[in-house]
C-alpha cells in the first residue's frame, strides 16, 4: 500500500513511497536523507544519495551506512554528473530509473530507492515545467515497481511557488509544503488521485499540475480518486471537468460518503460528472 | 389556451389572497383547484400539513389534484426553485399549456425567517416567468405579521378577494425595485453575544478551519456541517474575489446550530435576487450553493458593507421571537 499525505517525518516510507522534502537548511536536508535511506537499508534495498558536490562520506554518520557503500549496497553520487545547464528529458530520466531499479533487483536487493537534493536541476522556470513533468512519471513507474524516492528542495533558494508545484506532484510531501496534491493511483482506470485542499489559492496550481501530469482517460471517462481530497469550492471542480472535456472525457470522481467533494458534486449536478462512492 | 384569469398572459400569473378562517381559505383555493383539473390542467396544491389536510377533505378522493408535502417542499427557497421549475418544464414538455400551483410559504407566523422567503416571492415573478404557471399564495392573517402582508401585496401583482373577483394589485413592485429596498435582513439572537470566531482578511482555509472548529459545540449532522463549512469557504472568497476589504468572518455555535457572517466594505452583489438561482453574475454560483446547503441564508446591504449570513442546523432559535406554529383553532 502507497502512503499519501502530508508528513512532519520521512520515516517508515515503503518500497512504492515517493516523498517531496522541502527544507530550510542543506543539513537538515541530509539528516532527513539519511533517516530515510537507513530505512531502505533495513528493508533490503539499494540506496542512492543524490546532492551537489556531495562526498563519498556525507552519511557515514548513519548508522551502517558506511559499511554499506563499501558492500555496494549504498551509493553517493555528486549531482555534478548531470549537466545541470541542460534541459532535463523527462522519459529518459525514468527509463534511467527503470534500468538501475532492474539491475539492484538483479544484484539481489529488493529495490531501490534514491534521496535526492534536486533544488539545481529546478532553478529556471523552463526547468521546473520539465521536472514536475517527471515528477509525475516517474511517480507513475514507482506505483507499479519497488522504486520509492524522496526529492528533496531547498526553500531558501526556489520561491514558496516553485515548492509548492514540485510538492504538489508527490503522493507524500512536507508540511505546508503545497495545499493540494496530484499523484499518480496503483488502481487500474484511475487517471490520478488528488488530495488535499483546493480553493481560490490553489486554483492556479490546479491547473498547472493537471496540465503537467495529463492523467489519461480511461476510454471516456477521466477517474480522479478524490478519496482523500479533503476540500474542493466550485471554482476547482469546473476546473477539473472543463481538463477532463477537454480530453474528450466525463469526469469520474472516487469520493468518501461525507466528504464535501460528494456534496459539492450531488448539488451542482453537473451532466457530464459521475461519483462513486466508497 | 389558459384557462381561468391568466387567459391570454403569457409567463407566471401570480396572486396572493387573505384569509382569516379555515372557511375563507378553502373559499379560495378549492375553485382554483377544481377549475384547474376542469381544464384539465396540471393542478399541485402544495400546502403544510394542517393546510394540505382541509384541502384533502374539501376535495374528496379522486379529485384529480396533485398534492406535494408543503413542509418539505418550502425548506429552502433556493431548493424550491429548483424543484418547481423541474416541475414546470416537465408539464411543459408533456404538453402542458397551464400548471396551477396553490401553496403556503413559510413566515415568522409559522416560526421561520421571513427575510429569504420575501426575496423568494419576489424572485418568483422572474424565474418561473417562462413557464405558463399560475401561482396562488394564500396568507392567514392570523399568523403573518403586518411586513408579511404588505411584502405579500408588493410581490404578487394580482390579489383575489374574498367574492372571488381578481384586482391588480396596486403595490406591487417590480421585483428587482422591491429587492433592492423592502427586504430587511433579521439578525440571529445568538449575535447579541461575542462571536466565537472572528477573523479579519482570512486565507479561505482558515475561515473553513474555524467554522469546522465549532462543531466540538454545535454537534452537527455531517452533511449540515460540511454545507456551512463549503458555504462559508465560497462566501469569503466571493468577499475577496468581488468585495472591498477589509473581510470579517464572525461565527457562533450552541448545541445544534452555528451562524456564520462574511461582511466586506463592497456594495454586495448587483443582483438583487442573487442566491436563488444558480449563475448569473460575479459569484452567483457560490451564493446559490450557500442558498442549497445551510439551513438559512440572510443577505444585508447596509451603507458600510455587505453580509451574508449562513445558518448551520437548526435555522432559528427556539423560543427566540418566533410565534409557535399555528396549532389547532
Amino acid at each position: 500500500m502507497r502512503r499519501s499525505g502530508f508528513v512532519d517525518a520521512v520515516g517508515g516510507l515503503g518500497r512504492h513511497d515517493h516523498v517531496c522534502w522541502a527544507f530550510e537548511t542543506p543539513g537538515e536536508f541530509r539528516a532527513s536523507a539519511g533517516r530515510f535511506l537507513a530505512d531502505g537499508l533495513a528493508a533490503g534495498l539499494r540506496v542512492l544519495y543524490l546532492a551537489e558536490a556531495a562526498r563519498q562520506t556525507d552519511l557515514d554518520h548513519v548508522g551502517g551506512f558506511a559499511a554499506a557503500r563499501a558492500t555496494g549496497a549504498a551509493q553517493v553520487q555528486d549531482l555534478g554528473i548531470y549537466d545541470t545547464g541542460l534541459q532535463l528529458d523527462p522519459a529518459a530520466q525514468v527509463r534511467a530509473y527503470a534500468q538501475a531499479t532492474e539491475q539492484a533487483l538483479a544484484a539481489g536487493y529488493r529495490g531501490l530507492r534514491v534521496a535526492a537534493e534536486a533544488t539545481p536541476l529546478v532553478r529556471t522556470p523552463a526547468q521546473l515545467d520539465a521536472f514536475t513533468r517527471y515528477e509525475h512519471l516517474v511517480d507513475r513507474y514507482m506505483t507499479a515497481h519497488p522504486f520509492s524516492a524522496m526529492c528533496g528542495y531547498h526553500c531558501g533558494e526556489l520561491s514558496a511557488a516553485a515548492i509548492a508545484e514540485l510538492a504538489g506532484m508527490h503522493p507524500v510531501a512536507s508540511r505546508a509544503s503545497a495545499p493540494l496534491r496530484l499523484f499518480a493511483s496503483a488502481e487500474p482506470g484511475v487517471g490520478a488521485a488528488l488530495a488535499g485542499e483546493i480553493d481560490v489559492s490553489g486554483h492556479a496550481l490546479l491547473r498547472t499540475a493537471l496540465h503537467r501530469a495529463d492523467p489519461a482517460p480511461d476510454g471516456d471517462e477521466l477517474v480522479i480518486d478524490a478519496r482523500e481530497l479533503a476540500f474542493i469550492d466550485h471554482r476547482g471542480l469546473f476546473q477539473l471537468v472543463e481538463h477532463a472535456r477537454g480530453r474528450g472525457a466525463r469526469t469520474v470522481l472516487h469520493v468518501a460518503r461525507d466528504s464535501m467533494v460528494r456534496l459539492l458534486a450531488d448539488t451542482l449536478r453537473l451532466p457530464d460528472v459521475r461519483l462513486v462512492e466508497s | 389556451m389558459r384557462s381561468g384569469p391568466p387567459a391570454g398572459h403569457d409567463g407566471i400569473y401570480h396572486e396572493t389572497a387573505f384569509f382569516g378562517s379555515d372557511e375563507e381559505f378553502l373559499a379560495v383555493v378549492v375553485p382554483f383547484l377544481r377549475d384547474g383539473v376542469a381544464a384539465g390542467e396540471p393542478t399541485v396544491s402544495l400546502f403544510g400539513e394542517r393546510h394540505q389536510g382541509l384541502v384533502r377533505s374539501a376535495l374528496g378522493t379522486g379529485s384529480g389534484v396533485v398534492f406535494i408535502d408543503g413542509d418539505r417542499h418550502y425548506l429552502r427557497p433556493a431548493v424550491a426553485i429548483k424543484r418547481h421549475r423541474e416541475m414546470l418544464g416537465g408539464y411543459v414538455a408533456e404538453g402542458a399549456t397551464q400548471i396551477r400551483i396553490a401553496g403556503d410559504v413559510p413566515h415568522p407566523g409559522v416560526g421561520v425567517p421571513w427575510e429569504w422567503w420575501a426575496r423568494y416571492e419576489a424572485a418568483a415573478n422572474t424565474v418561473y416567468n417562462e413557464f405558463p404557471m399560475y401561482g396562488l399564495c394564500p396568507y392567514d392573517t392570523r399568523t403573518a405579521p403586518a411586513e408579511v402582508l404588505d411584502h405579500a401585496r408588493r410581490t404578487h401583482a394580482y390579489v383575489v378577494m374574498p367574492d372571488g373577483r381578481r384586482e391588480r394589485s396596486p403595490l406591487y413592485q417590480d421585483p428587482r425595485d422591491f429587492l433592492a429596498t423592502a427586504v430587511n435582513s433579521w439578525e440571529d439572537p445568538l449575535e447579541a453575544l461575542p462571536p466565537a470566531v472572528e477573523l479579519v482578511d482570512p486565507v479561505v482555509r482558515h475561515a473553513r478551519l474555524a467554522v469546522a472548529g465549532l462543531q466540538d459545540i454545535a454537534g452537527l449532522a455531517v452533511d449540515d456541517l460540511n454545507g456551512l463549512v463549503l458555504s462559508t469557504s465560497e462566501a469569503v472568497t466571493n468577499a475577496l474575489l468581488y468585495g472591498r476589504a477589509p473581510v470579517r468572518v464572525r461565527a457562533w455555535a450552541v448545541p445544534g446550530r452555528i451562524v456564520v457572517t462574511v461582511t466586506d466594505s463592497g456594495p454586495g452583489p448587483a443582483d438583487p435576487s442573487s442566491g436563488l438561482m444558480p449563475g448569473s453574475g460575479p459569484g452567483g454560483l457560490g451564493l446559490w450553493l450557500a442558498h442549497q446547503l445551510c439551513s438559512y441564508v440572510s443577505l444585508r446591504r447596509a451603507p458600510d458593507g455587505f453580509t451574508i449570513r449562513l445558518v448551520g442546523g437548526e435555522p432559528t432559535m427556539d423560543g427566540q421571537g418566533w410565534a409557535p406554529a399555528l396549532g389547532e383553532p
